[in-house]
């Protein structure tokens, strides 16, 4: 029971990083923009077929193509902002909420129609020949794909971290993100910091596919399940500290990860749609998010 | 320097402003009074191209403004410190100026520019690795002209700048603004506090119902009958 457990806890942190990393293309989208992209894990699964096809057709392992997925889900951001998004942020900020679902949901639809037309309904897996390999801590079984996921998801945080407080580009962002008309009259070209928020959200979502390309595996219909989860780990963190993301989306790792051994694994989901609901009642603004944001 | 001409301006059907007209020369402090709901904010909102405008015409220093993108304009030098909590609340004092002088006219010259505004205000060069959440509103109000100054402005706009302050504040800021028009930069502002206002103005405009009722130097408006009986009473 106790390596069971053990197990568990380390596989959750494992997953808690993608979690946590998919959840922060999701914050700095709506965070900046205040919109509400539905269509994340649509992006994410893209990013995943993307680095599966490198692999299978080109034999370019994952972690060498993931900048160039990187790169291209950038530009297929920043396309989908220029021909969707671009409209919502036109709007009121009020109601670029529901625009924004309405305009994602469709997307979703798309996306997932294309991807059973071009990529078929199969589920797909990386098997490069690192794939099976694993180090053991004493009854602990680490696969190392998983651990690089991890690296990989907190090493994005931090860089992102560093972007927002180092950079004259990451104070424009925190400054349009708390107050659109103000960051104008500072003299930021606000549309362009949307451009670019959205582009970078887009691409972290496709480093996160990658790594479920690599750890785990994709399919056209994974979207709205990887959407889910990194809605409850912005509302478990809170907008606005990136390392707190990263700190919650391990949390839910963990804890779906115990209340599958404890409860059985049918109530994973349930677990962690509670946990998102008892935090939405109690402390709305997260665990680290500020009260006013 | 600056050149307002019959501007109009609706929010969807409701039009607030029906015919503004104004200029401000260059060195000088030029206010526009009124009381709330006269127009005074959204008038200044559409000029900085944050509201559309109706009809009417705008320039700044001989060109065009109507339909440039806002961040144009804080690069061409004109720039406004919004109503109320201009600075932003989670960054830093230190980041908040540093952010004031994003512009491209400004960026080589910031750390003169920071220890000029420091050497205005010696409060903020004490708190300039503080929230600027959590300043008092007067040590705010001083970050937004900072902020503001940092952006190496030609005209500065200023909506209510006496808005929700102490008295004694209320007058620093307003010895501020008349040495921020000394330094070589026109200041525009808008104002309830009409005594405080003409006081520091070298010239006025009345706004009422959205349009210009009367203009004239401090003394003159004060002189005024009907102005006194609108306002001053108050």
């Amino acid at each position: 029971m106790t390596q069971l457990i053990l197990q568990s806890v380390v596989s959750g942190i494992l997953v808690g990083g993608i979690y946590g990393l998919v959840a922060l293309g999701l914050a700095l989208a709506f965070g900046v923009l205040k919109v509400l992209n539905v269509a994340h894990g649509e992006l994410l699964m893209l990013g995943g077929y993307a680095s599966f096809f490198a692999f299978t057709y080109w034999g370019i392992d994952p972690f060498v193509s993931m900048p160039l997925v990187f790169v291209a889900m950038f530009g297929f951001g920043v396309l989908l902002y220029l021909v969707l998004f671009r409209f919502v942020t036109r709007t009121e900020i009020h109601t670029r909420i529901k625009n924004s679902l309405l305009i994602s949901f469709g997307l979703v639809l798309v996306l997932q129609a294309l991807a059973v037309r071009f990529f078929t309904a199969d589920e797909r897996t990386i098997s490069t020949s690192y794939s099976l390999e694993a180090f053991t801590i004493g009854p602990v079984r680490v696969p190392v794909v998983r651990l690089a996921g991890l690296v990989v998801a907190v090493v994005a945080a931090l860089a992102l971290e560093w972007l927002l407080s180092r950079t004259r580009f990451g104070r424009a962002l925190r400054a349009t993100s708390e107050d659109w008309t103000r960051a104008a009259l500072t003299g930021v070209d606000v549309r362009r910091v949307y451009l670019i928020a959205f582009a970078l959200s887009a691409a972290l979502a496709a480093i996160a596919g990658s790594l479920v390309s690599l750890g785990y595996s994709i399919s056209p219909s994974i979207g709205l399940g990887w959407t889910l989860k990194a809605l409850i780990v912005v509302v478990l963190a809170g907008l606005g500290s990136m390392r707190g993301i990263i700190v919650a989306g391990i949390f839910l790792g963990l804890v779906e990860s115990l209340a599958s051994v404890w409860l059985g694994g049918q109530y994973r989901e349930v677990v962690a749609l509670v946990l998102f609901l008892v935090i939405l009642s109690f402390r709305p603004q997260g665990f680290f998010g500020r009260a006013h944001a | 320097m600056l050149e307002v001409d019959g501007l109009q301006v609706a929010y969807g059907d409701l039009q607030v402003v029906w015919d503004v007209s104004f200029q401000v020369p260059e060195d000088s402090i030029v206010a526009i009074l009124g009381p709330n709901g006269a127009g005074k904010t959204t008038s200044l909102l559409a000029l900085m191209g944050l509201l559309p405008v109706k009809a009417g015409s705008a320039s700044f220093k001989g060109s065009s403004l109507i339909g440039v993108p806002t961040h144009r304009m804080v690069e061409r030098g004109l720039v406004m410190i919004p109503e109320e909590r201009a600075a932003f609340a989670s960054l830093t004092v230190r980041d908040n100026l540093e952010l004031g002088a994003y512009t491209r006219r400004a960026r080589a010259s910031r750390t003169e520019t920071m220890e000029e505004v420091y050497a205005i205000f010696p409060r903020l060069a004490e708190r300039k690795s503080q929230l600027a959440g959590t300043l008092s509103g007067g040590e705010r109000q001083m970050l937004a002209i900072g902020k503001a100054l940092m952006a190496r402005p030609e005209l500065l706009i200023l909506d209510e700048p006496s808005l929700g302050l102490a008295p004694i504040i209320v007058d620093q800021i307003f010895t501020v603004i008349r040495e921020i028009r000394d330094r070589g930069v026109s200041v525009l502002m808008v104002e309830q506090h009409l005594e405080m206002a003409l006081e520091s103005a070298d010239y006025a405009y009345i706004l009422e119902a959205g349009s210009i009722a009367t203009e004239g130097t401090g003394p003159e408006l004060e002189a005024d009958t009907r102005v006194q009986e609108a306002y001053l009473s108050l």
